[in-house]
């Protein structure tokens, strides 16, 4: 890779649907769906076995900058925002899993970026994680993958089978939990509610505004 | 500017054989050596383990999270203005910088473009903070070898940029000027005159520290040769920015991505080295800031007029989607991956911050080398510790 | 100065060393985030020089430092060291808390990984507010402590008791000095 080469023209559609042509004659059925929006981004979705063949078919195309790898938890918070008037009974919150683009059947995914610095675009790839919370290691083919793994390993409780060291990056030693899974409530707020709340009780001039008087309403926190 | 005569470079590398042989000879026991978490050549709280034998650096290891502040569990439960306000604070030097990639994807959701002047203006205030960002580097480069007086220098001539930026938003970092779908305020009046000649004074600034620090023969000699990265290492561990451009590879996330921001209404040169080592890193930051000046330049040249905010309502939802977004901030690539379920607020946002990568490297780059040369490297890599630790 | 630990001092020349205290303080930077870095303007820049008050930056070692200004984030992780520095640093010592973060926790006030706040672990004598408080707050926040320490009462805090003033008019003895409060003479 020398810098004497030009750079390439930004890509069209045709360059990200070859990328899943690609894909889908190295995985076979391991490519389980894809996501294009025409001249802006590439999502893919593979299964979990494909996961680490993804990424050395991805490597063998030209995608050999690794952006980032990460994990998202579908489920929704049960603790809402903690921003709702403290006075106000409010209904339990959905738990359902709904997952988004390219779609998925478990409550974790693993989501990963490369990116190819000659022809200039990214592919997005996803993947289901199995309730055993054990996928491959991408390590690999992206060294610096590591990090990262470790990094969803101590937020999500997510093993990469072939990881040398999986430990804690961020947080203590002792600390208990897994920070970025929905469930892990933030004690703060649930202790305390969110003291930008400005007006929790009845405007003092209530009656007078059920005579029709105009009067200012008070308003949830939160806007800009 | 000097170079090492090869007389100097043979006596260099002959020096380093005869230290070898020493070592071999003498029976050295390994220490572990803890670099920080307080340390003022850190850029904050970073703790390095080091293996020794001797002085030569068997196995180094970075260890990240004293400023892990859970960044991407607060986004969660704010709202997305809220939000803005607070990924100001990852990279805490390049402030504006920070905002930018966010509102961007969630204007992508929303399918909404900022107005021109409104994307001009951004563009600046990008620039201006990677100008304030990397002019603080080149003044802690000194620092971190043992030459006081360029921060002096640094410190003195940000306070322009900080006044730029403070007149132009308010705060002097940590502006939270950048709304979804445009920006807060138009500009000052007289802010681009102004603006005009602190580009000079820090074009003149460059000048001076080109001449003072990087044609030091000192500096020159502990950088040059240390720290080599080639160009598919960097790539496999995703470093960024001027870190990748010095190892030879000619990517700039600001030319070759379209985006809608204003850099594809200037000309500028992307500047890369073929080498690699900490010298490549440093020389190619300098010749960046002082190309970010005549960016500047040529944006107040076009600065169109018109109103600084699209429409948009006043709460604002956006709707339900994933976009990822990620611009050429100043210590490398940052992007933001958003995910949006149609609230107040997103459902899940992944920061992806350039210093994680850029230190993910340093336990492979720092094998081999000598104690003072882990610094030199580390502060030609350039991390804030917002950066690694979010 | 046996007269000192025993606590019979004369008002008079407690006031005087007081005095001389507070114009020679080697300060020790803690600079953990966004704010270390107003402080370093604050401390070492020439436009907010903190030297012409008699503030000195940049001790070798906390061993050598007569107060620590702990600007940002303290996380969990970290407050250990905190607590250790903290205990190296010989009487008399102070600490001005700067920064919304190491006042409260800041805009990080419902993040699990910091800690809310170093008085949660240290005591502080100045809080100066603000998220970066502008450099020229900080240096109110010094000019603070210094008006703080003129009015110690020396033999009180050598027998280990909590800051008492020399004498006792309603500002000097106020608790928590906060920059923005107004002056304690």
């Amino acid at each position: 890779m020398d810098a004497a080469d030009a750079p390439a023209a930004l890509p069209g559609d045709a360059l990200r649907e070859g990328v899943v042509e690609r894909l889908r004659a190295d995985l076979g059925a391991g490519l389980i769906d894809s996501h294009l929006v025409p001249q802006t981004d590439l999502w893919v979705r593979v299964s979990t076995e494909a996961w680490a063949d993804a990424a050395a078919s991805l490597k063998a195309q030209g995608f050999d900058y690794f952006c980032f790898l990460s994990a998202l938890d579908w489920m929704p918070s049960p603790y809402g925002k903690g921003e709702d008037d403290p006075t106000v009974e409010k209904e339990p919150l959905s738990t359902e899993v709904v997952p988004g683009v390219t779609g998925g059947d478990t409550r974790f995914q693993v989501f990963a970026r490369v990116t190819d610095v000659r022809r200039h675009f990214g592919v997005t790839v996803k993947a289901d994680v199995p309730d055993t919370l054990e996928m491959p290691s991408w390590i690999p083919s992206f060294a610096g993958a590591n990090w990262h793994e470790r990094e969803t390993h101590e937020m999500f409780g997510i093993t990469f089978a072939g990881h040398p060291d999986l430990r804690n990056l961020y947080l203590p030693g002792e600390f208990e939990g897994y920070p970025l899974r929905k469930d892990f409530p933030l004690l703060s707020r649930m202790i305390k509610p969110w003291p930008g709340i400005v007006d929790v009780e009845p405007m003092p001039d209530a009656a007078e505004e059920e005579d029709g008087t105009a009067e200012a309403t008070p308003e949830e926190g939160g806007a800009a | 500017m000097t170079m090492l005569s090869e007389r100097q470079q043979l006596s260099y590398i002959a020096a380093q054989a005869a230290d070898a042989r020493l070592n071999v000879e003498l029976e050295t026991e390994g220490m572990t050596l803890n670099i920080g978490p307080q340390h003022p050549a850190t850029h904050g709280t970073l703790r390095i383990i080091a293996r020794l034998d001797g002085e030569q650096v068997v196995w180094a290891e970075p260890v990240p999270g004293y400023m892990h502040r859970g960044y991407e569990k607060l986004t969660e439960v704010r709202t997305f203005p809220q939000v803005t306000t607070l990924i100001n604070r990852i990279d805490w030097l390049g402030s504006f910088a920070n905002e930018v990639p966010f509102i961007l994807a969630a204007e992508q959701l929303m399918e909404v473009e900022a107005p021109p002047r409104a994307q001009y203006i951004r563009t600046i205030l990008f620039e201006l903070s990677r100008i304030a960002n990397v002019g603080l580097f080149l003044g802690d480069l000194g620092v971190q070898m043992g030459a006081v007086t360029p921060v002096f220098l640094a410190f003195r001539d940000r306070e322009h940029v900080l006044n730029l930026i403070e007149g132009a938003t308010g705060g002097r970092f940590h502006p939270n000027f950048d709304r979804i779908g445009g920006l807060k305020d138009d500009l000052p009046a007289g802010w681009v005159a102004e603006t005009r000649q602190v580009m000079k004074r820090m074009r003149m600034f460059c000048d001076e520290l080109e001449d003072l620090l990087f044609g030091n023969e000192i500096f020159q000699s502990r950088t040059r040769n240390v720290g080599v990265i080639p160009a598919d290492v960097a790539k496999s561990y995703g470093l960024s920015g001027a870190n990748l451009r010095a190892s030879g590879v000619d990517w700039d996330l600001r030319r070759d991505q379209a985006l809608p921001m204003a850099w594809d209404k200037v000309d500028f040169k992307v500047w890369t080295h073929p080498d690699g080592d900490s010298w490549a890193r440093c020389w190619v930051r300098l010749q960046e800031t002082r190309e970010s000046t005549k960016i500047v330049d040529q944006l107040l040249d076009g600065l169109p007029a018109g109103p600084v905010m699209a429409k948009v309502p006043r709460i604002i939802k956006v709707p339900a989607g994933e976009a990822w977004v990620s611009t050429e901030n100043p210590l490398g690539e940052m992007g933001y991956y958003v995910v949006s379920k149609g609230d107040l607020g997103p459902f899940r946002v992944k920061i992806r911050s350039a210093s994680f990568n850029n230190i993910s490297i340093a336990s492979w780059v720092l094998k081999g080398v000598y104690v003072p040369d882990i610094i030199t490297i580390l502060a030609s890599l350039y991390f804030i510790l917002g950066d690694i630790d979010r | 100065m046996g007269l000192v630990d025993r606590g019979r001092l004369p008002a008079p020349l407690t006031k005087l060393f007081n005095i001389g205290r507070s114009y020679s303080m080697w300060v020790y930077q803690w600079g953990l985030a966004c704010c270390a870095i107003e402080m370093g303007a604050a401390f070492a820049s020439p436009r907010y020089d903190v030297m012409r008050l008699g503030v000195i930056p940049l001790p070798a070692s906390p061993r050598q430092a007569d107060f620590v200004v702990v600007s940002g984030t303290v996380t969990d992780k970290m407050a250990p060291a905190v607590k250790r520095l903290y205990e190296q640093m010989p009487e008399p010592k102070y600490v001005i808390s700067m920064g919304s973060c190491a006042n409260c926790g800041g805009p990080y006030w419902d993040s699990y990984s910091v800690t809310k706040g170093v008085d949660q672990i240290i005591p502080v004598d100045i809080y100066v507010p603000g998220c970066p408080p502008r450099p020229e707050a900080l240096l109110e926040g010094v000019v603070l402590l210094q008006q703080r320490i003129r009015h110690e009462d020396m033999a009180a805090k050598w027998r280990g008791e909590e800051y008492q003033p020399l004498v006792k008019n309603a500002d000097a003895g106020r608790e928590p000095v906060v920059v923005g409060g107004g002056p304690i003479e």
